[in-house]
């Protein structure tokens, strides 16, 4: 390992995800791992998903791929071949993680139970949509699915809209990460005991884990003084009542009074527009909601006339946490990102562009993201690496 | 050696300074797996969601060991140094420059403590113009775009309707901490590890970024809609019944066919209904051209059944669908998390923090389970027993400590 090397340099995985356990994978290909991605001759069906960018050139153009694929090792895998089989176990023999999803590529050629009775040491990861036993085991969940039954999209949405699924993957990168997050604990374990192990990861399950007030309001609705333990979809008012998304002149902005509701009430003040929030009424504890719901409603009207990039930074001057709702444009051109340089350069197949950086920062061992290929790019420097020859 | 009947982060030490939801998240991960969390709060501290009987607090830090510290004596951050320079892992989420005030920043315990792991979990990270500013995960969400993009076009004020962001800063902190931990068996060293909540934020937007800098094309929100790619139906549709007093009483459906086969799988489950026998819908094109048109067919067909019943025949025809679930739905009525016990309730009731629940671990190790769920801890709760372990102190020096105040 070099002084330069990733944080998993010499973690070596074997990576047969599909959408729901992908992002796991990245994770770890991202911090260094050598992560091996074995595809049909006709490629991933994943590098289909869109958007495309056409200078990549052929079986590169999928940029979702590039994303979620990123710093692997493509390897060619005719599973109707006839090494095909000892190819895969070959794989496999030299890896320390094998990722899989229930129903992924290559799995009927393998058997990953023979495979760690062979190396005690070896880590199986396994995603599925909702475990392995139970009437929903073999339900068919793509990302809006998952979201919908896993209790996202209630939350999400507003009254004049149905519930709605987030932006893109977002609830297959809940499940990823879990992915390295069970790779990682039982490496550690492998690498204290000398015992490697199964896990397997529902998809149902990470996103239920992940659900900030959902459950909580169900169990502890008494304690926080509510009437229902369900929230419906409200647009983007928090569960709290105490954040939403305002209209000022010229865009959008998160408002919230918290976490020092006398701080905002002095600006308030100070701009003259507090109205009766200084009645003594609104420091009664019993009044506390009545607080928060005339407060929102005064920032509102307060909003209103205000440019909403100047109230932003005024706002964090004064330690308020609002956001400014920024379109994508303005994400990929920001002074804290490039203050950072956060943007990393990316070659994609024949192109270069540039793609999202580190979600992390280690002082140590930098993430970095190398060059991204087309299928079979790397077939036989892997097979090298397995030690296979021609002649089996 | 053995690891059966153990957890597989058994002996790891973390020493956990963080409050409100993404570092409690992360920790709250690592201690369910095993690793001795030990919290340190104080009384000065411990209000709003940082006071143990809040349900914010019960809800991430269960398996954790509770520490007092009145860290406004210097007393009391010797301890704390000492703490320190045992720990494996340290994690904080101040504001940047915080724990560098009370002497255990990282260049203060790196240097008795070579192995350590330092994460720090701010807002915008250790650096930059925004790196003081403020923020929650609503914030985060409005500024790393996510905000903007979930929604239906024409609106930019719905977004994601919970603390996504703040759940996966948990995660990522988890993975990061794991991921130097592999770094250190292989080197022998620690390192620091700064995790902006922005970053994390940011990078979920990662393919509409990359269309952005490779092609130009700015991303908008596509309400239900797949932003790329052509796949109808795919959508959420109402279902019975049709008319309720309450949007809390709406019921709805989540149907996609991924794939023209399944196309033609839910036409078999709607009774092969005379508008969907057009050839034109048998490809995706043609049904792309009509989505509207199949949308509010197919929600017709929906507003009549049972959600539940949808998914049923949908599900067992091999089309993909879900109920939108809410809370009571996973609580009540969820046979998944019924039979893996996804959800307790435990037995050890605090006298002062009352009845608690747990939403258990989504890993299931197969050698080392996670299945020890521990209540949250009251302020100072485990000060005698934490104190012994880490540091050695007896029990008369405790009480020492206790009774000079340093321990609250």
């Amino acid at each position: 390992m070099t002084e330069t090397a990733g944080a998993l340099a010499d973690v070596r995985i074997l990576d047969l995800t599909d959408e729901r356990g992908i992002y796991g994978a990245k994770l770890m290909a991202d911090l260094g791992a050598d992560v091996v991605r074995p595809e049909p001759p006709q490629g991933d069906p994943l590098r289909s998903r869109g958007p495309h960018f056409e200078a990549a050139g052929a079986g590169c153009t999928s940029l979702w791929y590039a994303y979620f694929a990123s710093n692997r090792r493509f390897f060619y895998l005719d599973l109707q071949a006839p090494q095909a089989a000892e190819q895969l176990a070959g794989l496999v023999a030299h890896a320390d993680i094998v990722l899989t999803c229930d129903r992924g590529f290559g799995l009927e050629l393998l058997d990953l139970k023979a495979a760690q009775e062979q190396r005690g040491e070896l880590v199986i990861i396994n995603t599925s949509s909702f475990g392995q036993t139970g009437p929903w085991r073999d339900y068919l969940a793509p990302d809006i699915v998952a979201g919908a039954l896993g209790g996202a999209a209630a939350t999400t949405g507003d009254v004049d809209t149905p519930p709605l699924k987030g932006f893109g993957e977002l609830n297959f990168m809940v499940s990823g990460a879990y992915v390295a997050i069970a790779a990682l604990g039982a490496l550690f374990s492998a690498r204290a005991t000398g015992k490697g192990q199964r896990a397997d990861v529902s998809v149902h399950e990470c996103l239920v884990s992940c659900l900030e007030q959902v459950l909580m309001l169900y169990w502890y609705a008494d304690r926080l003084m509510r009437e229902d333990n369900v929230l419906p979809r409200r647009g983007s008012t928090h569960w709290s009542d105490a954040y939403s998304v305002m209209t000022g002149i010229n865009g959008s902005i998160m408002i919230t009074p918290t976490p020092d509701f006398d701080n905002q009430l002095a600006w308030l003040i100070e701009e003259g527009v507090h109205e009766d929030l200084i009645d003594p009424k609104y420091m009664e504890p019993e009044n506390l909601r009545l607080r928060i719901d005339r407060t929102m409603e005064i920032l509102r009207n307060w909003v209103a006339g205000k440019d909403v990039e100047a109230l932003f930074h005024e706002a964090q001057s004064r330690h308020c946490p609002y956001g400014w709702v920024l379109p994508i444009e303005r994400v990929a051109d920001n002074p804290q990102l490039d203050a950072r340089a956060w943007y990393t350069p990316y070659n994609i197949g024949e192109a270069q562009t540039k793609a999202t950086g580190a979600p992390y920062h280690f002082s140590a061992t930098p993430w970095a993201l190398a060059d991204h290929h087309g299928p079979d790019a790397d077939t036989a420097a892997i097979l090298a690496d397995i030690g296979w020859s021609d002649e089996q | 050696m053995s690891n059966v009947g153990k957890r597989p982060l058994d002996g790891l030490r973390v020493l956990d300074f963080s409050h409100v939801l993404a570092g409690p998240f992360a920790t709250r991960v690592l201690g369910d797996m095993g690793a001795d969390i030990v919290k340190v709060n104080s009384a000065g501290r411990a209000d709003g969601a940082n006071a143990p009987l809040h349900p914010y607090y019960l809800m991430w830090n269960r398996n954790k060991r509770a520490l007092a510290l009145d860290l406004s004596r210097e007393e009391s951050r010797v301890l704390c140094r000492q703490l320190c320079e045992t720990a494996d892992v340290v994690i904080d989420n101040f504001s940047v420059g915080v724990l560098d005030r009370w002497g255990v920043g990282y260049d203060d315990v790196s240097g008795t403590n070579p192995g350590v792991i330092y994460v720090q979990m701010s807002g915008m990270g250790d650096g930059g113009p925004w790196s003081k500013y403020v923020t929650y995960a609503p914030t985060i969400h409005a500024l790393a775009g996510l905000t903007h993009l979930t929604g239906v076009p024409g609106r930019e004020d719905i977004g994601i309707g919970f603390s996504y962001n703040d759940h996966q800063a948990g995660l990522h902190g988890a993975v990061a901490i794991l991921a130097a931990l592999a770094s250190r068996h292989s080197t022998g060293r620690g390192q620091r590890v700064d995790v902006s909540q922005f970053e994390v934020g940011v990078n979920f937007a990662g393919p509409a970024l990359l269309d952005l800098f490779a092609n130009g094309h700015a991303a908008r929100p596509t309400g239900n809609k797949l932003p790329y790619d052509d796949v109808v139906p795919h959508n959420v549709y109402r279902c019975a019944p049709v008319d309720v007093s309450a949007i809390i009483d709406e019921r709805w459906v989540a149907i996609a066919c991924m794939d023209d086969a399944q196309w033609q799988a839910l036409k078999g489950v709607m009774g092969q209904p005379e508008w969907a026998e057009n050839a034109d819908f048998d490809l995706v094109e043609g049904r792309v051209a009509a989505m509207d048109v199949i949308d509010a067919q197919v929600s017709q067909w929906t507003q009549t059944r049972d959600a539940y019943e949808v998914m049923t025949i949908c599900q067992d025809a091999g089309v993909p669908a879900g109920v939108v679930q809410n809370g009571r739905d996973l609580a009540e009525r969820d046979p998944q998390l019924a039979l893996s016990g996804m959800l307790q309730k435990l037995d050890d009731v605090s006298p002062t923090l009352g009845q608690t629940w747990v939403d258990r671990l989504p890993i299931h190790f197969d050698q080392t389970p996670c299945n020890d769920y521990q209540r949250v801890r009251d302020l100072g709760e485990d000060n005698a027993a934490v104190l012994k372990d880490w540091l050695g102190m007896d029990a008369a020096d405790v009480a020492r400590a206790e009774d000079d105040g340093l321990l609250r």
